[in-house]
């Protein structure tokens, strides 16, 4: 057990713990846009920014990223001074400028007082802000089917050389982790698109409704040794499934 | 700690339905029996009042955990309960088709899957049926 100090409270933290998990489990609040509790922190959206300072540092601290920083004894952690609320807006101006639709982004930056950033606008820009959740959950938990592309300005997230991904399932992981519904797909009964790859959602054997596709249901198979016997019955007739078989016992 | 778990009765079912808007507010805070955690198979002609109470039984060997790959469902030592952490999960839907029972369920509206996590200890369902159809033992 460690112990250090967060916006003036004692608190204790475990071996290898972040600042942010930390400061999260004591209440203490710290905006997050990149974070995601199901893989590593990456330090991407530069939101979590904390100001820590040690009192052997002589007035000295630096700014550090909340999510990649880990707790350190005696450490002293700022959460809510000057310095860290002036460089949030800057990231905030610069996010909002590139992504104005993004809904978390708008919502964040009215939270700090910014409505219209300083910077021109990118009236284009899409919704994605290169926060890295998409190809972190895919990479590590699912089948590795986009990366970030290219460098600079026209960085984006993409399968390899924007063609449909073998590899990709169709899970739509990625699309509903992104916190700034960035990744367009689109759902039409039975057919669902996304990253322009087409697939058919097996229908349910009793009912009809759109299950699992065939290619998540085979990777489920495969990667994590589940009966694929039960992948094609919606949850609602499964439900039936299992009165019926009870009644069968029962009367 | 012995962990407990939820009986069900369905010779004692009434099919009221109480338990199903329990777990809706308790865990929704709306009254939307849908999207209950717990079930009553009854609502068909077919099922001559044989009404039988649909519920995650907190599998040792669970599929959902199997299948989930990241690692968002957990096993409540406490409780014995298999609950599902929202903040891990990726949406991906293997755990609702890796279910057998139907106790893994989908949320449309929030797009999100949802599972009994017997309420920390105190199911409310148990508390609302007023005929003893559900018992935590």
């Amino acid at each position: 057990m460690m112990r250090l100090t967060i916006d003036g409270k004692r608190v204790e933290a475990r071996n290898g713990e972040y600042l942010l998990a930390v400061a999260r489990r004591e209440g203490i609040e710290i905006p997050t846009l990149c974070h995601h509790e199901a893989v590593e922190p990456a330090g991407a959206c530069r939101l979590c920014m904390v100001e820590v300072t040690r009192p052997q540092w002589d007035g000295w601290s630096k700014l550090v990223t909340a999510c990649l920083y880990p707790a350190e004894d005696g450490l002293i952690v700022k959460t809510r001074t000057e310095r860290v609320m002036k460089t949030r807006r800057e990231v905030l101006e610069l996010l909002l400028a590139r992504s104005p639709r993004a809904e978390a982004v708008r919502r964040l930056a009215a939270q700090y007082g910014i409505t219209e950033p300083k910077y021109s606008v990118d009236e284009g820009g899409d919704n994605c802000i290169l926060c890295d959740i998409c190809t972190r959950v895919c990479g590590t938990l699912v089948t590795g089917a986009i990366s970030r592309v290219n460098r600079g300005v026209a960085k984006k997230v993409a399968t390899p050389f924007d063609e449909a991904s073998d590899v990709c399932v169709g899970c739509l992981s990625c699309a509903r982790s992104c916190p700034t519904d960035a990744i367009a797909f689109s759902e039409d009964g039975l057919k669902r698109t996304i990253w322009g790859k087409s697939f058919d959602l097996v229908p349910c054997a009793v009912c009809g409704a759109a299950t699992v596709t065939a290619e998540q249901a085979r990777w489920m198979a495969e990667k994590k040794g589940v009966a694929e016997k039960d992948f094609f019955v919606c949850d609602a007739c499964k439900v039936g499934r299992t009165g019926q078989a009870c009644r069968k016992v029962m009367w | 700690m012995e962990s407990k778990l939820l009986h069900v009765f369905p010779e004692k079912c009434t099919a009221c339905r109480n338990c199903e808007q329990a777990c809706a507010f308790a865990h929704l805070h709306e009254g939307r029996p849908t999207r209950s955690r717990i079930r009553a198979d009854a609502d068909s002609q077919q099922r001559e009042g044989k009404n039988v109470l649909v519920v995650c039984y907190q599998c040792d060997a669970a599929a959902c955990v199997a299948a989930c790959p990241a690692k968002a469902l957990w096993r409540d030592l406490r409780t014995g309960a298999v609950y599902h952490l929202e903040d891990r999960c990726i949406r991906c839907g293997s755990c609702v088709a890796a279910c057998p029972f139907g106790n893994m369920r989908w949320e449309p509206l929030r797009q999100y899957p949802s599972k009994c996590d017997l309420c920390n200890g105190d199911p409310v369902c148990v508390r609302f049926c007023p005929t003893g159809a559900i018992l935590y033992k």
